[in-house]
């Protein structure tokens, strides 16, 4: 029996998926729990926040610039 | 933070349910001024004064049996939530134990009797004084005074102080924004999550919100809440567009004076005179708060108005019209309107009496980081929306609301948890001993019986270790 300190990071199976794309480039999981959730290294957190941040903004389409 | 007293019960004021947590003795004294008697009449509901009328002439007690004969089985309850109210209040007090006799409290009988009939020298509704010679200053010119007052706070708390017209509050307002939670953060204060709430309500609720959290400050200031009080009901009962005498005023009067002319709900011209302006009169315009603050507000729009020529005076002061594209239109060039927009509206054109944009993902995004919610954006909208629109059924269109709810998910996808995750139990009586002493500090955020993890927050954990620790002391073991 053993304690590691972490960060939980509850999600949906969408972002897991880009967490697990993300973490091969940079390893940040600690502990892969279920479909939504993992552990993340403490000192990572900022990093993936922004780095997840960034990936779900590829994905946002804006009207802004079509409108004339 | 002191909490800005008791969860007002529905349709009754806010002030009331803050009465009724202050002690006998205060409410005693407040009622020793015909004023604050008249002026706390006007706040209870029809039933309340009605009650109070029927006692107000009898010399001596009445049996609770008599008054129950009167009551008919519909008006039951009504009654008794009525009687409880006054009972709270101290106006009708409850009957000793093992008595059934009922009668007004003595202090509030002599003093509602004399606030009604007049005479004595008790000065409670203010000197007026003979009218200014000078002149210049009538209802309207108030109306612009009060409304410019007041309007510049609420401009202050949505620019956040970012906004260069809008000018910096006194310190006193400030300290009172933070105390109260609206604003938040030394030097530069924000706008809170509550702080937009605050400026949904009504002006009339704004600015009970506002004098309650000042009442509650009052101690630490060393001023006497009660005078405050008294001095906001003497306040109440004058009447607009007459200039009164401060003479006869209390050190604490003159000190709550200060304060009251920063908000706006008093002028003053001359020394030792002042105006109470429309905030003021209203204050206490009986348990129909809906006309007290459409007075407010229609007088607010005077005051846009003469900043500029605004169509805003459209019936319930409604004034956005929203279309399924998100585009939004709103009738209006408030200034303070158009900032409180801006918070959630991506603006796009401004003509001269109405300003157009569209609600977008980072418009509504920049809301949502500012604390605000996807409901608070909503009830905004639904609240000011153009009677136009009220045609319309459901009133904000589905697709609107359904999509400033969608990117508020958006948001909130991924939540983290600080703590410690246990793992790698031998057997599985050793991780259910565990978990179930995890269980009872309620500190598990995640658990899964198969792979026998879970995770524990940080206070959850030390406590599993002393758990643990403890049982291996006692030779309990573990596997």
């Amino acid at each position: 029996m053993r304690a590691i300190k972490g960060v939980l990071l509850t999600c949906d199976s969408a972002v897991k998926q880009i967490l697990l794309t993300l973490n091969e480039k940079e390893a940040f999981i600690v502990e892969d729990l279920d479909e939504t959730h993992v552990i993340i290294a403490p000192d990572k957190v900022e990093r993936v926040r922004q780095a997840l941040a960034s990936e779900l903004e590829k994905n946002a389409f804006s009207l802004e610039a079509n409108v004339p | 933070m002191p909490a800005p007293a008791a969860e007002a019960l529905p349709g009754q004021h806010i002030l009331l349910s803050f009465l009724a947590t202050q002690s006998q003795i205060s409410l005693t004294r407040l009622y020793s001024k015909p004023s604050a008697c008249l002026a706390l009449f006007r706040l209870l509901n029809a039933l309340e004064r009605q009650i109070i009328m029927n006692y107000l002439w009898l010399e001596g007690p009445v049996s609770s049996n008599t008054m129950d004969v009167w009551v008919t089985r519909d008006g039951r309850a009504p009654y008794e939530a009525a009687m409880r109210t006054l009972a709270s209040l101290q106006v009708l007090p409850s009957p000793k134990p093992g008595s059934n006799m009922l009668q007004l409290s003595p202090s509030f009988k002599k003093n509602f009797r004399l606030a009604l009939t007049g005479g004595g020298d008790h000065m409670s509704f203010g000197v007026p004084c003979e009218k200014d010679l000078a002149g210049g200053v009538n209802v309207e010119m108030l109306d612009r005074y009060a409304a410019n007052c007041w309007e510049s706070i609420l401009h202050f708390m949505v620019s956040s102080g970012t906004d260069g017209r809008a000018s910096r509050p006194t310190k006193g307002i400030l300290y009172l924004l933070d105390r109260s939670g609206l604003m938040a953060g030394q030097g530069a204060p924000k706008i809170t999550s509550e702080g937009f709430q605050f400026l949904l309500t009504s002006p009339h609720a704004q600015l009970w919100t506002l004098l309650l959290q000042y009442l509650s400050i009052t101690n630490e200031r060393n001023i006497d809440m009660v005078e405050v009080i008294q001095f906001l009901f003497m306040l109440s009962t004058m009447q607009l567009g007459q200039e009164y005498s401060t003479e006869v005023f209390t050190n604490t009067y003159h000190s709550v004076l200060e304060d009251l002319i920063d908000y706006g709900l008093v002028y003053k011209r001359n020394p030792n005179r002042i105006y109470p302006t429309r905030l003021a009169t209203t204050l206490t315009s009986g348990s129909s708060a809906t006309t007290s603050s459409s007075a407010v507000s229609s007088q607010a729009q005077t005051g846009a108005s003469l900043s500029g020529n605004s169509t805003v005076a459209t019936a319930g002061g409604g004034f956005i019209i929203l279309e399924t594209n998100y585009r939004l239109y709103a009738y209006t060039e408030n200034p303070l309107q158009i900032a409180i927009i801006n918070l959630f509206v991506s603006l796009r054109g401004r003509f001269s009496n109405l300003v157009t944009g569209s609600i977008t993902r980072e418009s509504v995004r920049k809301a949502l980081d500012n604390g605000i919610t996807a409901d608070q954006i909503i009830s905004y909208l639904v609240t000011h929306a153009h009677p136009q629109m009220h045609k319309n059924n459901p009133l904000i269109p589905i697709t609107v609301q359904d999509q400033i709810r969608l990117w508020e998910q958006e948001k909130n996808r991924v939540q983290i948890a600080e703590g410690y995750l246990w793992k790698e139990f031998t057997a599985s009586t050793d991780y259910n001993l565990v978990l179930e002493h995890a269980r009872s500090t309620s500190s598990v955020v995640w658990e899964n019986e198969q792979a026998r993890m879970f995770f524990v927050t940080p206070e959850g954990h030390a406590s599993c270790r002393d758990f643990v620790n403890q049982r291996m002391r006692e030779g309990g073991g573990f596997a």
